[in-house]
């Protein structure tokens, strides 16, 4: 059988929400792996956030946010880019390949592009083959 | 901790969910997990049936929790809060699983769309365990009104609400109120002077003693919120602090520039102009050339700019109307002229437009009919021996013949584009705009005037294009929505803040460095960093960023979050396994 993996996505409440919620309004089709949670500000998205689902075994992680400048909060999207790239640097130190954390900006209107990305980041994680991080901690504890 | 005590309530939405999702085996599934009490499946949960369904099973089995999987929180979080204030729960003891938006409109593969619905499900039911009930504040709502853009619909709301003895501050970029409707000189499709009708309603503005004209002036800078907020604008070179409590965005529309379009020449032909331009010639009454000629052909050309993929998708929606008006205006100008009407589809809707087209088409005006995808007409200077200034060619569809057409006045119907500050003000205002850049309303079909940033409403035609009635009605709705929040005083805000635990604090005071509203402060003699719940709009971005895990980004908390992150992927994992 196919790998299927397992997507876990943190979309802030204003833009990239919103635009998730148009990509379903023009009933627009994109792969089914993606769970997605709402936090008000993509700034809001904290390190263990990420990594707690990695551990619980999730393949990819999709973060977005609004563009920049469009933080309904002026600059959540900043303080998470910085985040994102500190993170990045450190899942790859744990043995997770960096190419599974993906952080992304999705405006309100942007829904076609958020199925998009959608598609195009299941695909390369896909790809990727399953996460190895689960097994790992699995024999460690 | 009392006993949770979870009710789980999966919705059909008609067949919108039904269809891609097996309600009714993701409730059978969820109701054995831990602390679920009760789950059922149903119609419609936002219809009276359905929330009452909560109410009574609330009161029934002694639910403390409610979870509704169903269309997009945005959409109807507060309805169901509010069904659980009615049975006497704490609002915030609800939770919403997306499995409308985020499930079966966006996928076609039912039992994946399911096992996805459960997972979601799942998670709501994790965080729901977690939540904790919430106080709501009330704040006290500033009765004054900014108001940004004089046009019809800013005079139009400004009046509005001052008619109701309530402060208003009208803001203008320009050196005068009036916006485009000042510009033109009959309004289609019933021909009414716009000069009287915009001249009588400024004068009404400048003689109500409760709104402040602004002209010259613009908002660069906002802070506040809902009921609160603040700007420094300058008055003759003073600075002058405004405070209000709402904010009604009007700043209009912008005309297409077409010189862009090559096959228009326009810049380049003298006798190429606007409609924008046209309705200068109308106003000053006469309709001639640029040397002064009467023209003996007029041709007024549709869709400049508009439902082409080169410029603008949309339909600006007005132009076909006011071209049959120019169709009109110059029969009655010039009863001898030739008149072409080259259309890419007739689209004159609403009120009297219908009737307005076929009084033109008695009067003798030739319709062309061109499509946008087999190239636009394409207009040249005439040669000598023409008796014209300029040929028109154009593939007219009907005929299915490329014919050619005489003119000495071209009327271009050029697009309605949004205004070149939208950008900007969305991000003073926080209002979101679509890709064409037109703000967007908090709901297209529920909430037209209202945005996503409380106390923030949009009218007119920054919100898409619109005539004069359209935006006037939109003016007239947002003034009352604003005077809704006037006459209540008071409303309630959010309450999802910060808090800082003191005794987890080490006072490093990295939350400070991060709060955009500065809302953190340091107390000094506790060591601890304090956060002010009035600025705090609830971001979060501080429990990120604290090293001690001192902050609780409340309704948002890390073992909400977590939990929902435990919840989605366990089942997920689960159902994979099976
Ligand atoms: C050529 C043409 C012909 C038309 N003919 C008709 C017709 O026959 N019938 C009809 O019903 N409709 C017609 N319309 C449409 C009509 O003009 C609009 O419906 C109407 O003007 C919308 O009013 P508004 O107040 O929303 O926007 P506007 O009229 O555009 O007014 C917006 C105002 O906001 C100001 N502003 C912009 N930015 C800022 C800022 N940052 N700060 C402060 N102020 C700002 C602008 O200076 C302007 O005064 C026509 C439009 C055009 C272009
Ligand atoms: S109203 Fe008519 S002219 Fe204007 S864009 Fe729509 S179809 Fe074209
Ligand atoms: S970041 Fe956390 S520990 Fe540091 S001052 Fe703020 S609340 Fe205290
Ligand atoms: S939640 Fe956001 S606004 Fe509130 S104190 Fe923290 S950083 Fe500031
Ligand atoms: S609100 Fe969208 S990134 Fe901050």
């Amino acid at each position: 059988m196919e790998f299927e993996p397992t997507i876990v996505s943190f979309l802030c409440n204003w833009c990239s929400y919103t635009g998730a919620d148009l990509a379903g309004t023009s009933r627009l089709k994109y792969a089914h792996n993606i769970r997605i949670i709402r936090t008000m500000c993509s700034g809001r998205v904290d390190p263990t956030f990420v990594l707690e689902s990695f551990k619980k075994g999730a393949d990819g992680i999709l973060i977005c946010g609004c563009h920049p400048g469009d933080c309904h909060y002026h600059e959540g999207n900043y303080k998470c880019l910085r985040r994102y790239h500190l993170l990045k640097k450190y899942i790859k130190q744990m043995g997770i390949e960096p190419e599974r954390l993906h952080l992304e900006w999705i405006s309100a209107s942007e829904g076609k592009q958020f199925a998009e990305l959608v598609d195009r980041f299941t695909g390369s994680i896909r790809e990727l083959g399953p996460s190895r991080i689960k097994e790992v901690v699995n024999t460690l504890s | 901790m009392e006993e949770v005590r979870i009710g789980v309530y999966v919705c059909w939405c008609g067949n919108n969910i039904a269809k891609m999702v097996d309600v009714q085996d993701v409730a059978m599934e969820v109701e054995t997990l831990p602390n679920v009490v009760i789950a059922r499946d149903y119609k419609y949960m936002c219809s009276d049936p359905g929330q009452d369904l909560i109410i009574s099973d609330i009161k029934k089995h002694r639910l403390n929790r409610v979870v509704v999987s169903a269309c997009s929180p945005r959409i109807h979080e507060l309805t169901f809060r509010k069904a659980l204030e009615h049975a006497g729960l704490n609002p915030y003891m609800f939770e919403m699983a997306n499995i409308r938006e985020h499930v079966s409109w966006v996928h076609n593969d039912r039992e994946e769309a399911t096992r996805k619905a459960k997972s979601l499900v799942a998670a709501a039911i994790n965080r729901v365990c977690w939540h904790e009930s919430l106080e709501k504040r009330s704040v006290e709502i500033n009765p004054a009104t900014l108001i940004i853009g004089g046009g019809i619909s800013g005079i139009t709301a400004a009046l509005e609400i001052a008619d109701a003895g309530k402060q208003v501050y009208l803001v203008e970029k320009s050196a005068q109120l009036g916006g485009f409707a000042s510009k033109m000189c009959l309004t289609s499709p019933f021909m009414y002077s716009t000069t009287q009708m915009i001249r009588a309603k400024i004068n009404k503005v400048m003689n109500n003693p409760n709104i402040q004209v602004l002209l010259n002036t613009q908002i660069e800078e906002l802070s506040g919120y809902l009921g609160n907020f603040t700007t420094t604008v300058s008055e003759d070179g003073r600075d002058l602090e405004l405070k209000f409590g709402n904010i009604i965005v009007t700043i209009g529309l912008k005309a297409f520039d077409p010189s862009v379009i090559e096959n228009y020449k326009y810049g380049i032909l003298p006798d190429v102009v606007t409609s924008l331009e046209f309705e200068g010639m109308l106003k000053a009454g006469k309709i001639e050339t640029r040397d002064g000629r009467i023209p003996r052909h007029v041709a007024v050309i549709h869709c400049v700019g508009s439902r082409n993929a080169t410029y603008h998708d949309y339909c600006s929606r007005l132009c076909c109307k006011n071209a049959l008006k120019y169709a009109n205006m110059v029969r009655a100008a010039i009863p001898g002229a030739n008149i072409f009407e080259m259309y890419a589809d007739m689209r004159a809707m609403g009120n009297g437009c219908e009737e307005l087209y076929s009084v033109t088409s008695k009067k003798n005006v030739m319709f062309l009919m061109f499509d946008q995808h087999n190239g636009l007409p394409e207009i040249r200077k005439a040669g000598p021996k023409d008796n014209c200034d300029m040929i028109i060619e154009l593939d007219e569809k009907l005929s299915g013949e490329r014919i050619e057409v005489p003119a000495d006045l071209v009327i271009l119907m050029v697009a309605i584009e949004a205004h070149e500050e939208a950008k900007r003000l969305a991000q003073v205002t926080g209002v979101s705009m679509c890709g064409n850049q037109f703000f967007i309303e908090r709901h297209p079909k529920l909430d037209p005037v209202a945005t996503t940033t409380d106390g923030v409403y949009v009218a007119g035609s920054c919100q898409a294009p619109k005539d004069i009635p359209d935006s006037v009605a939109q003016a007239r709705a947002a003034a009352a929505r604003v005077l809704c929040t006037i006459s209540k005083g008071n409303v309630e805000v959010e309450v999802t803040t910060a808090e800082v635990n003191e005794d987890r604090c080490c006072g490093c005071q990295t939350c400070i460095s991060v709060c955009p509203y500065t809302a953190i402060t340091f107390d000094e003699e506790k060591s601890v960093s304090v956060v002010n719940e009035v600025l705090c709009k609830g971001c979060g971005t501080c429990g990120s960023t604290c090293p001690t895990g001192a902050i609780r980004a409340q309704h948002f908390t890390d073992l909400q979050i977590l939990s929902q992150i435990d919840g989605l992927l366990e089942k997920s994992m689960e159902l994979k396994e099976v």
